[in-house]
């Protein structure tokens, strides 16, 4: 996809400059406004976006007023690429409206998001005057936005596809397919680190992981060969480790990362004092 | 046979001419879906039984619909020599005394809607029925037809749809083999451009520009040319007819277009609950291949061209460009951010750049290639040319499918062609452009039905449908029934329709319900006003426009119902 590359093969654009709020700032021809205003911390709220995925512009939560000789369009700063003349500001009379509304719409889709209350609460919206969603056995407890990160992060970036999304419309969930455990979920936990409003839910219990959230998905932990510890799911450590340096593999493989750390520390001090090792 | 001379072409309009006008009776039932659904297979299987029983020398062909859907079962007949006869709500109970009429070389009279003594089929053929039966009224002094312009619906009711032979007799694939033999690819661009035709799935996008976007970009001929056949507007079926009475007036737009971009694939996307249209799209594509017509070598050019048809599941989302893209390639038909656009590198089916038409748009092509850009700029307003069929459905008198030339008036739609309100009632508004289109009262009844006409006034043309609304209708019923149509159909992909539309459903049903305070009205204006800037897609961007022109236009109706 030539429009949405950010940080894949990334190769630098043309220097271009952008006025934001009336100052000029410099950027890369091809780079969303969103980004530069997030390296410039410049503050738009979101919650779809993440730099290594495609703009996906889900959330709408980043409208912008852009355009260039004056021209004016309210647009989303995640799939606003920067052109050189490009002028944005960010809270107009009509952009505010709309980001109030919205606002209004997420603190009544996810009650119980703590994050969403302090995102609205810094624009000004203290309460909702819509119904608010109250589901008892929510594996999300109240507080998914159906942002689509996790399901992105899953299959875009992980390639493992466990997660997608349920339904349609008003009705759409995230969980596994036919809310049965997932045979294809690594537990690598990267949807429960690009989760904006901290829904998902996921455990590491004795020799397993538990992905409380995705219909109790179950993944079995690596045990460390050293001190004994659980260190990370089974399959991913062995699919990582057979992408790295085969020596490596072979001599610290079924290491959790505290005792590999200690065996490299040690060999390194021991291939000073002229001992064994051939790590010098 | 395949098709490879101009002499071929001619020799199978002759071929073709003795099938729609044979040398004995020719009695042909009106057999779209919608005939099919008020009995018309029975009538055709009476009917056959009855010539059976007589031994009677006559041809008995179902063909498409005229559109007259208030009158049908519809039944053709031809006498040799006579003008053809049309007639009305046919039952199985008339079989033996149609029969036996056309035995005696007469029509039952009392049965007829129309006498049609020549019928130009526009892309250069006129049909020459003959005289006679000068009681029954001419077709254009019936007052349903009376308006209508035919040039989309030019052979509707009048073939075989499954036979590509009478669509050869009516000078079928004539404009394919001019402007395949006759004309240079930039030569069709520059006529579709000059005709002023623009995209009848809604948008109104000048067609000739967005064959000059693919054809100029990047990537051979190795680009796709798609038809959009996803019509999914609740009380809307032009697209339906079109393709069921008509494929291969479709196939031929296509087949120019293609010629015209250089592309080499074809894809139909139709959805699945439209079966006979793809069991007669299927037909005809399998016919045009038998006579050289799509494959390879096309009419002898050396030219390589085939249409496939991607069968559509069910959501009136994947109309929308980049959802039908996903649909088509197996994934989830959720729209992405424009751009990229389907034209973009990468941006289209399968990452290739992609011409996406609707059904119509492709259907008027043939014409303005036989009859020139002149001709068709001739027909219609300035910047709307041409014709847009209409399904004019709801609370009015003669319900049917309309052509009519774009400029006409709502009024005239409504009232000459539909002869207003049904059982008497008054009508009180229309609805236009399906669920997402707006409510127009009646005082604005004198606008144009143009692409910036119907914006103006909140709605949009949308593919074609116009739902007639009478001095009974509850207004904010009707908002909550398309506001609940929009809520069942987005995607949910992103915030303000997902949310916005199921809280405006919810609003709406406390107005409803008598629980609404005018503070509520406030809230509904808001939210949709929201939903209507901030959506992703055209799904979410339009859909609150039923709320929000009722609003404008029939407030009275809402703060009747909420306390104050």
């Amino acid at each position: 996809m030539i429009y949405g590359s950010a940080g894949k093969d990334h190769v630098p654009g043309k220097p271009v400059r952008v006025t934001i709020n009336g100052r000029q700032y410099r950027a890369e021809e091809g780079e969303t406004v969103l980004s530069v205003a997030i390296r410039e911390g410049i503050p738009i709220p979101h919650l779809c976006h993440e730099e290594s995925l495609d703009p996906y512009g889900a959330c709408r939560l980043c409208f912008v007023e852009a355009g260039k000789h004056g021209k004016r369009e309210m647009v989303t700063a995640c799939t606003l690429r920067v052109a050189e003349g490009l002028e944005v500001t960010t809270d107009t009379p009509t952009v505010t409206k709309h980001r109030a509304i919205l606002l209004e719409l997420y603190l009544a889709e996810a009650p119980k998001s703590e994050v969403i209350k302090e995102m609205a609460a810094r624009y000004g919206v203290m309460k909702t005057r819509f119904l608010k969603k109250m589901e008892t056995d929510d594996p999300l407890g109240g507080k998914c936005v159906l942002c689509g990160l996790c399901v992105r992060a899953c299959t875009e970036i992980m390639g493992a596809g466990a997660i997608g999304f349920i339904n349609r419309g008003p009705y759409t969930e995230v969980n596994t397919p036919f809310l049965e455990p997932s045979a294809d979920c690594y537990g690598c936990g990267a949807c429960v680190k690009v989760c904006p409003t901290h829904a998902i839910v996921m455990e590491d219990s004795g020799s397993e992981r538990v992905m409380k959230s995705w219909s109790g998905t179950r993944v079995p932990l690596a045990q460390c060969d050293c001190c004994g510890r659980y260190y990370a799911p089974k399959e991913l450590a062995a699919r990582t480790l057979s992408a790295l340096d085969p020596q490596l593999e072979r001599e610290l493989a079924g290491l959790c990362p505290s005792c590999r750390g200690k065996q490299i520390a040690e060999r390194e001090i021991l291939a000073r004092q002229g001992g064994a090792g051939n790590h010098a | 046979m395949r098709v490879e001379a101009e002499a071929d072409l001619k020799a199978l309009q002759a071929t073709g001419l003795k099938k729609l006008k044979p040398d004995k009776p020719r009695i042909a039932v009106g057999l779209a879906t919608c005939g099919a659904a008020v009995g018309g297979r029975k009538v055709y299987d009476r009917l056959r039984e009855a010539i059976a029983r007589e031994g009677a020398e006559i041809d008995l062909v179902q063909t498409g619909c005229i559109g007259y859907c208030r009158e049908e079962p519809l039944v053709n007949i031809t006498l040799p020599g006579k003008s053809l006869v049309i007639l009305r709500k046919v039952t199985e109970a008339d079989a033996d005394a149609i029969v036996r009429a056309v035995l005696n070389g007469k029509v039952p009279e009392d049965k007829a809607l129309c006498r049609v003594p020549a019928w130009d089929h526009v892309t250069g053929f006129v049909m020459e029925y003959g005289k006679g039966f000068d009681a029954i009224p001419l077709y254009q002094d019936v007052p349903f037809f009376a308006p209508q312009r035919k040039v989309i619906l030019r052979n509707a009711g009048f073939i075989d749809p499954e036979d590509i032979g009478e669509y050869f007799a009516v000078g079928g694939y004539a404009a394919a083999w001019k402007a395949l033999h006759g004309m240079e690819p930039e030569a069709i661009i520059a006529e579709v451009e000059k005709s002023g035709l623009r995209g009848r799935g809604g948008a109104g996008f000048p067609t000739g520009l967005k064959w000059r976007i693919t054809r100029d970009a990047p990537g051979g001929a190795e680009k796709y040319l798609v038809c959009n056949a996803d019509e999914g507007d609740p009380g809307a079926y032009m697209n339906r007819n079109e393709m069921e009475s008509d494929p291969h007036m479709l196939i031929e737009g296509m087949i120019i277009g293609a010629f015209a971009m250089g592309l080499r694939h074809g894809l139909i996307y139709i959805r699945s609950e439209y079966p006979l249209a793809i069991e007669r799209l299927g037909r005809a594509i399998g016919q045009a291949r038998e006579y050289g017509i799509l494959g390879e070598n096309i009419m002898g050019t050396g030219l390589s061209f085939d249409i496939r048809i991607a069968r559509g599941a069910g959501a009136f989302v994947c109309g929308e460009s980049t959802a039908l893209v996903a649909s088509i390639e197996g994934r989830t038909g959720r729209p992405h951010p424009r751009p990229p656009r389907l034209t973009d590198p990468e941006g289209g089916l399968f990452g290739k750049p992609t011409d996406l038409n609707n059904v119509e748009t492709w259907c008027n092509v043939p014409a303005i290639v036989a009859n020139g850009s002149g001709w068709y700029a001739g027909i219609g307003a300035k910047g709307n040319t041409g014709t847009k069929v209409f399904s004019l459905v709801g609370k009015v008198d003669r319900v049917g499918l309309v052509e009519v030339s774009l400029g006409t008036p709502i009024r005239t739609i409504v009232f000459d062609a539909g002869n207003g309100g049904a059982n008497g009632k008054k009508v009180k508004a229309v609805q236009t452009g399906g669920p997402s289109g707006g409510c127009i009262p009646l005082r604005l009844f004198d606008m144009p039905v143009d692409y910036e006409s119907l914006n103006k006034a909140g709605s949009i043309m949308g593919s074609g449908g116009i739902v007639v609304m009478d001095e009974d209708t509850d207004m904010v019923d009707i908002a909550r029934y398309f506001t609940g149509f929009a809520t069942g159909e987005s995607c949910g992909k992103c915030v303000p329709c997902r949310e916005g539309l199921k809280h405006t459903l919810l609003l709406i049903n406390r107005i409803q319900a008598g629980k609404a305070s005018k503070k509520d009205l406030a809230t509904l204006q808001e939210v949709c006003e929201t939903i209507a800037a901030t959506s992703l897609c055209g799904l979410g961007q339009t859909a609150p426009n039923p709320v929000l022109t009722t609003l404008a236009y029939f407030r009275e109706e809402y703060e009747a119902k909420v306390r104050p």
